[in-house]
């Protein structure tokens, strides 16, 4: 069984993060890189059904430049046979109809089984990615998906819809996977599995010949939220709370006046 | 007359004798060395390592602690009773030699007796009050063993042997001098130098002649045959230790104190990382759990165990041994079980007390690299969590590494990128730069040193987490990564000294950082203020203060610094109330061993103990002088429900208050 995982180098969320000089993406100083949460659980998942069927070949790729590569050899410590990287310095200027179409170019005759991803990537968050992938190979896709089984071609999944309720899916492979928290927890590489990360073949590809369409899309501007006035709780008891409160009405508003 | 007596007397000294009774004897060694040789085969499935280098510094610590009794000798009553049983033991080994030599030897050969006047009458005197002071050694530990066992001591079938047979040996060669003397010495100007057993004698005259006689050739033979019987039963039997917990003295772990085997992670050919059976543990591994004599000193002292975790050293070494012994390919981890081995907080605390010099922690952590590195497994999420964070940041609080330097913003200094001329590195771990109860320690420590014209520097950014936490933890991996970065950035900028105001970095970059090429200074801060403070650089108003001081555990037992942080104490005012475990036996605050990483689930919560103790002192505030400990003793004030009764401090804030 052959299986494409893709994945995305993003940075840690907790990093401070400043508007670049473009004033359209975030600038990339101080920032320390990581895989896209979600495209752990994609990872994951892959493995896991590698391990059930006892055979398969995984394939992990990565949009970027070659900083990503460290991230890929993390998926590849994980259990991905072999990575290719699409080596691209301007990935984040790419939309995600952009990237939807190099990763359907790469895979379009590499008769893979299922594509896995994550649902939405942790900086840009469109969300589109996995499922325009589909849409261009023509086969079926289906997000944000939080249990897998997969039995002789046949996939059972389940989705996170909103407000908690889930929505049960069959499809057959071949079929795209966009990947929710909660789906698996993403594996510890083991030290034997970090050395032979390191010998995997990591296959490097220009960008130009894979990109064959057109943006659709264009990011205006990037701006932090306007600074609103935050929200205020009292505390104490309810005598005080009532003298604090008409303190506040009367000072900040025209209520009592 | 002459002071003397004939050997063999009564048994004879002939062929009849001696044939049989050297047969016996040889009989007896050699299944001995045969029992001995099964063992030496066990411990050659450890994997090889050197344990003999510098000989005349082993053959010292062995005699001190042989001849001495010095470990054992630590807790004081049952010390005390081990010590003197020894030392009579050991005398009336040396008497009875001195027999045979003058017997068989000196006086065959060359006619020559020693056992002769003054020599002899202090003979008769040591042999007979050495064997009176065995008795009752034997007795107390006897009475101790069955009567008022302290919980938890294990009292198996060899304890019995062994006081049966000692006992055995003791009164039958009592009987045998009785006989001998109510035969040969009554009234004789010799009887009195043997007082024990002139009592003897007077008790058996009523046998009569033929009686003592036959007593005395009787119980002479048995006493024998006792002898080679206890000779036999030395493999066989806890009778081990002398030879194996001796042996050990000589094989013991000379330092640094708790470094760890750094490992070759690249390796081609190794197929496994730690430990995960007994083949992959080494020799001196195994031979150690032959060493243990059960004496649950380690137990008593693990703060795990008396907080209801499954952990026992003592219990640990046991299993080990066992399966060495019995089941050799068991994997280990089954046995032992994951909940026991993530328990320990390597306070060390089992192996500073270990009359048997036994080394528990490094095992532990090794057993911990298999889990970690084989299986990818932690004790829970939240570590796992933690490793990651590391990864990515440099610390496992999972905050921007971008930001590891922002604490200084206002202090007037700077990290040594923007300035590389300084007198000290500070490196300030992870937690006095993130976490907020800690910079506060950070920026006393940086106030102290700039009263005393100190120009300190900071890596900022550049600084790692220095890996201790996720060594111990068993993530060898990722501490060396995290190692080889702080070592790299460190040696770029040249700096001479080092000071840490965390006992875990101290201790990394101390010990551990050697083995990957550093080379330069490195202090604790509290050996660092206080030189500040002897050379008159440092001035510090005295204000009175009523507090308790917690030795860390990388301070103290790992480290041996208990007498620059009191002299802080002092010079700052501190009416100090000792609390009962201090020293080398204060009790750990939980977050060592990487556990600062980990939810403390099952059990009482350690630091919550420890505060109590510090409660139970009366003083007002606790005193610490490491972030683990100030981040526990914050969170066990709550817990303990003592908040606004007892204050945590860190030892540099109480000085920064005091500054001149």
């Amino acid at each position: 069984m052959k299986i494409l995982v893709c994945i995305k180098q993003v940075p840690d969320m907790e990093s401070k993060f400043k508007v670049d000089e473009s004033g359209t993406w975030y600038a990339k100083t101080d920032l320390a890189w990581r895989m896209n949460e979600y495209d752990e659980y994609a990872v994951e998942q892959a493995v896991q059904l590698k391990e059930q069927c006892k055979e398969g070949d995984i394939t992990v790729l990565c949009i970027g430049s070659d900083q990503v590569k460290e991230t890929m050899k993390k998926s590849l410590a994980m259990g991905c046979d072999r990575g290719a990287h699409i080596k691209d310095d301007e990935a984040s200027g790419k939309e995600p109809f952009e990237i939807a179409g190099v990763i359907a170019e790469f895979a379009k005759d590499k008769d893979f089984e299922l594509i896995f991803t994550g649902m939405q990537s942790q900086d840009r968050g469109s969300g589109q990615v996995g499922i325009l992938v589909g849409e261009m190979l023509g086969i079926p896709s289906v997000s944000t998906v939080v249990e897998f089984s997969y039995e002789g071609g046949t996939l059972d999944l389940k989705r996170e819809l909103e407000g908690g309720i889930k929505a049960c899916v069959k499809v057959s492979s071949p079929a795209v996977i966009t990947c929710q928290l909660g789906l698996n927890t993403p594996r510890y590489p083991t030290l034997p599995n970090i050395m032979k990360a390191k010998k995997k073949e990591l296959l490097s590809i220009d960008i130009g010949d894979l990109l064959r369409v057109e943006p659709r899309q264009e990011t205006m501007k990037m701006y932090f939220p306007e600074k609103k006035g935050g929200g205020l709780v009292l505390e104490g008891e309810a005598a005080d709370l009532a003298d604090q409160l008409i303190k506040i009405l009367k000072e900040k508003t025209g209520v009592l006046a | 007359m002459e002071y003397t007596r004939e050997i063999y007397w009564n048994v004879g000294h002939g062929v009849w004798t001696l044939l049989p009774m050297y047969l016996l004897a040889i009989f007896g060694i050699g299944l001995l060395v045969k029992g001995f040789y099964a063992r030496v085969k066990v411990y050659q499935q450890g994997q090889p390592l050197v344990r003999w280098d510098q000989p005349w510094k082993r053959l010292k610590l062995m005699l001190q602690n042989v001849l001495l009794q010095k470990k054992v000798s630590r807790v004081i009553w049952p010390g005390l009773l081990h010590g003197l049983f020894f030392w009579g033991f050991g005398l009336l080994v040396i008497g009875t030699t001195l027999i045979v030599l003058q017997a068989d030897f000196t006086d065959l050969f060359f006619d020559v007796k020693f056992l002769t006047g003054t020599f002899y009458k202090l003979f008769s005197i040591v042999l007979d009050v050495a064997g009176l002071v065995c008795m009752v050694m034997l007795g107390g530990l006897l009475v101790r063993r069955y009567f008022f066992a302290p919980a938890g001591l294990e009292t198996k079938s060899d304890d019995s042997i062994m006081h049966g047979l000692l006992f055995a040996i003791l009164i039958t060669g009592f009987l045998i001098e009785g006989a001998r003397m109510a035969a040969t010495e009554m009234g004789t100007p010799l009887a009195p130098w043997s007082p024990i057993g002139l009592l003897v004698a007077k008790a058996v005259i009523p046998m009569g002649d033929g009686g003592v006689l036959a007593l005395h050739k009787v119980t002479w033979w048995f006493h024998f045959l006792l002898v080679i019987g206890f000779f036999i039963l030395i493999p066989l039997t806890k009778f081990r230790h002398i030879l194996t917990t001796s042996a050990n003295y000589f094989f013991a772990d000379l330092g640094p104190k708790g470094k760890l085997v750094t490992l070759d992670l690249e390796d081609e050919d190794a197929e496994s990382f730690g430990v995960s059976t007994i083949q992959d543990m080494t020799w001196k591994d195994i031979f150690d759990t032959d060493s243990c004599t059960l004496c649950m000193r380690c137990q008593d002292r693990c703060p795990a165990f008396a907080t209801d975790k499954p952990l026992s050293p003592m219990k640990l070494i046991s299993q080990l041994g066992e399966v060495a012994f019995n089941t050799p390919d068991s994997r280990l981890i089954d046995i032992i079980g994951k909940d026991v081995l993530w328990a320990c907080t390597t306070c060390r605390a089992c192996q500073e007390i270990c009359p048997a010099s036994i080394e528990h922690v490094n095992k532990i952590v090794d057993l911990r690299r298999a889990m970690v590195l084989m299986e990818g497994e932690f004790p829970g999420e939240e570590v796992m969590a933690a490793m990651e964070a590391t990864e990515v940041n440099g610390n496992p609080l999972g905050v921007g590494y971008a930001e590891r330097g922002d604490w200084i913003a206002g202090l007037g200094i700077k990290t040594l990128a923007e300035d590389p001329e300084v007198d000290i590195l500070f490196f300030v771990g992870c937690y006095g730069s993130f976490d907020k109860r800690n910079i506060a320690v950070a920026k006393s420590f940086v106030k102290l040193c700039q009263a005393a014209g100190v120009k300190v520097g900071i890596l900022g950014k550049e600084e790692k987490c220095c890996g201790e936490p996720m060594r111990k933890m068993g993530n060898e991996y990722l501490y060396q990564t995290l190692a080889s970065e702080n070592v790299e950035t460190i040696k770029g900028y040249g700096v001479q000294k080092i000071v840490t105001t965390c006992p875990h970095c101290f201790n990394t970059l101390e010990k551990d950082y050697r083995d990957l090429g550093l080379e330069m200074e490195i202090v604790s801060y509290v050996v660092f203020l206080e030189q500040l403070i002897v050379e008159g650089r440092l001035r510090i108003q005295a204000e009175d203060i009523s507090c308790t001081y917690h030795d860390s555990c990388y301070l103290g037992r790992h480290n041996d610094i208990y007498e620059a942080p009191r002299k802080l104490i002092e010079a700052a005012g501190g009416q100090l109330v000792e609390m009962e475990r201090n020293r080398d036996e204060a009790f750990c605050c939980s977050a060592g061993g990487g556990r600062i990483l980990a939810e403390e689930n099952i059990g009482e919560r350690i630091n919550i103990r420890r505060v109590q103790m510090a409660a139970g002192t009366g003083t007002d505030v606790l005193i610490s002088n490491c972030p683990f400990c100030l981040t526990m003793f914050e969170d066990g004030v709550k817990g303990a429900e003592l908040e606004g009764v007892m204050k945590p401090r860190d030892i540099a804030e109480i000085l920064a208050e005091r500054i001149v």
